[in-house]
This record gives structure tokens, sequence and C-alpha cells, in this order.
């Protein structure tokens, strides 16, 4: 089946193909795109409230509507941070971002009303090798923050005790490391964006 | 005239079968012909997110193969591999978008790995070793049966690193806190030792026993 070779055939037609494949090609993923948009903004902005809600230690239930109800109710929003009401006092949350090994990492660093004592963290984004650097996003990980004071030092796994210790991940000391430096920031920058010193 | 038309059916179930068995087993993407390997590597440290892995690829390889052998006739063969990639990477997008809207945590969890479905070579070779020469219909099942003969290995190599690796499965702990974690599972390495020692007992035992038969 050799048809014969013109310019139509070896010039013009594959031209045409490849942009009508391209054409259909982007048509669907794009029409897609847009009919999922308003879903993955929605989904983002509730993991960014849910990061908000974890870092101020605020109870609620993990649905998208609970979210919602909840960074409603006891959440207000200031000027690059938010303010959380709690039994114990005004707890302060800001947003912090730093490199980490692969990429940038961004927290939600809550504070109590000293400004000094950590209520809570979460993580909001990161790139860290899955498995290792990744287990930043464990509760054991992020938990072990809440009460504690900065400056923090890391020591092995499983053995912090002083209020200023945290566990360092096992075979992901590098990630720990700038974890720990975003975390450290993150007490610095609430005492000057909030407490104006 | 009958039998004729009978001989022809079974011939065509017979072709559907073979077609359907082979990625499963004797000619395997990941362990016969090897392929597909960076990702075996790489998402094989818990099961939750290769399953999501392995639907995701399944559902690349079937759709690809099928669009690609119905517009097999039409293709310009100086282009193929351009049209090959694109209508690949078409297929995977929508899996990303799809993810991205309706499980935002498995979707953050897997990261970059989704979007590198593109590269699979088991994609693009099924696609150039099979769906362009044949029909459509066969051409989705053997698209199928390889993602499906690389998701069960996948899976295989999971369950190992994940259980030796974490104490768990599918993220519930399994084993008591009597158990020592072996971190190297769950890292790079790990996935090297389990897939080879897979491949190695695979390959030295079954499939030889398979042929002496």
């Amino acid at each position: 089946m050799k048809a014969k070779r013109t310019f139509y055939s070896e010039r013009i037609y594959p031209l045409l193909f490849m942009f009508a494949v391209t054409f259909f090609c982007i048509l669907i993923t794009s029409g897609l795109q847009l009919a999922t948009e308003d879903r993955a903004t929605a989904n983002e902005l509730a993991f960014t409230r849910r990061a908000i809600l974890n870092a101020g230690g605020v109870a609620f239930e993990n649905t998208t509507e609970g979210i919602e109800e909840a960074f409603q109710s006891k959440i207000e929003e200031q000027d690059g941070y938010y303010v959380a009401d709690s039994n114990s006092g005004k707890r302060y949350i800001i947003p912090v971002e730093g490199p980490g090994l692969w990429g940038a990492i961004t927290i939600m660093a809550g504070f109590e009303e000293d400004l000094s004592t950590f209520s809570g963290i979460a993580i909001v984004s990161q790139n860290e090798t899955p498995g290792l650097g990744a287990r930043i996003e464990e509760p054991w990980f992020t938990e072990q923050f809440r009460g504690k004071q900065a400056p923090f030092t890391l020591v092995e796994e499983g053995t912090a005790d002083a209020p200023t210790e945290v566990d360092a991940i096992t075979g992901a000391t590098r990630t720990s490391e700038y974890f720990k430096n975003i975390t450290n920031r993150a007490a610095n920058d609430a005492k000057r964006i909030i407490g104006g010193e | 005239m009958q039998n004729e038309s009978l001989e022809v059916s079974r011939m065509a179930s017979k072709l559907l079968r073979k077609t359907f068995m082979e990625p499963l087993g004797k000619n395997n993407p990941v362990f016969v012909q090897i392929l597909g390997i960076c990702s075996t590597l790489a998402v094989t440290n818990k099961l939750q997110n290769t399953m999501v892995m392995t639907l995701g690829v399944m559902f690349t390889t079937a759709l690809s193969s099928l669009t690609i052998s119905i517009l097999r006739n039409y293709i310009p063969s100086r282009i193929r591999m351009m049209v090959e990639t694109m209508v690949i990477a078409t297929f995977v997008i929508i899996v990303d978008i799809v993810l991205k809207a309706f499980y935002p945590e498995m979707w953050k969890q897997l990261g970059p790995y989704v979007g590198l479905i593109i590269t699979n070579c088991i994609i693009m070779g099924r696609i150039e070793a099979f769906a362009l020469q044949n029909k459509p219909m066969l051409s989705l099942v053997d698209g199928l049966a390889s993602g499906l003969g690389y998701a069960y290995v996948l899976l295989a190599i999971a369950f190992v690193r994940e259980l030796l690796g974490t104490g768990s499965l599918w993220g519930f702990q399994i084993l008591g806190s009597w158990w020592t974690n072996w971190s190297i599972m769950i890292m790079p390495p790990g996935g090297f030792f389990v897939l080879a020692i897979i491949i190695w007992i695979i390959r030295e035992k079954i499939m030889k026993e398979a042929k002496n038969d």
C-alpha cells in the first residue's frame, strides 16, 4: 500500500493532521480544566484554611463545609496574619515560607498570646522526598511543636523532651534542618509582625 | 460456511485471550521487558499512592492505545510520535485534573509523578508495538492488560516496601511496636532491592519451571 508521494501528502497533510490533533486535545483538556476550576480553587482554599485551623489548635470537622464553618466562626483575618479565639485567650497564626531540600516549604505557625509558645504548626505545601523529608507532614512531627518555644535544637528521632528540643527525622537530616530554620524564623516573624517589635 | 465463521470467531477469541494474558505473564512489561522502571521505583513506597498511580497508568495505556489504533490509518508515519505523545499527554492531563478536583489530598501526595506518566515507556511502547498494527478493540485490551501487568507487580512491590518500611499497609498499622521500621525500604534503594528480588524470583523460579513443563 504505497501511496504516491506528493507535496500535499508529504508536507501539507501532516501539518494539517497535527494541527487538528493538537486543537482537539487542547479543546478537551482546557474544557475539563475550566469545568473543574471552581472545585480546584475551593479545595485549595479549604486546604489553606485547614492548615490555619490546625495551627491555631481549633477543633473542626474535617469536611469542606466543616472547615468553612469553623474558619468563619473562629478565625479573624488580619493584615498578613490570622487571629483565632480559644479558651486560653487569643492565638495568632502567621504563614511562613522558607527553602526546603527540593523546593519551598510553606507552613502556618500558630502562637499563644505570649507570641513565643507555639500553639501548633501545619504544612501548607512542600516538595520534600516522599517517605523521608515528606514525613514532616506526619502528625507526630507537626504535633511535637505544640507548647514548645523557639529557638529549637534538633535531637535524634524519638528523644526530644526539653521545651526547646524537637525530634529530627531519621534519614531526612537536611529537611529537618531546613524545617527547624523555618520554625525559628516563624517565631521571629510573629514577634515582629504581630507584636510590632 | 457456518463452520468457517465459527472457526473465525474461535480464532478471534483465542487472539483476544492471548492479547490479554501475555502482558500479565510471559510478556510482562515490568519483569520481562523491564519497562516503566522509574515509576516502579518512585511510587512504590506506599500502597495507596501505588494504587492511584497504577490506575492512572491503566487508564492512559488503555485509552491512548485505543485512540491511536482508531487513527492508525490516518496518522502520517513521520509525525506519528508527535501524535502519540500528544494523545498520551491529553489522557494524563485528564487524570491530573480529575485528581486535583476530586482527590486533592492524593494529588498533593503524588505531586509530579502523575505528570510523569507521560514518559512511562510502557504506554508509548504498546502504541508503537501494538496499537499501530491492530484493530481498536484488540488494542484497548492490550493496553488495559499491559496496565494490569504493570499494576500487579507494582502493588506487590509496594506491599513489601510499605510493610517492612513502616510496619503498616494501606496506612493502617499492621505490625506492633516490637517491629523496627526498615527505613531503607521506603527510601529509593529499597525499591531497587525489592524489584530485583521479585524479578529474580519470577524469572528464575516461576518462568523457568513454566518453560520446562
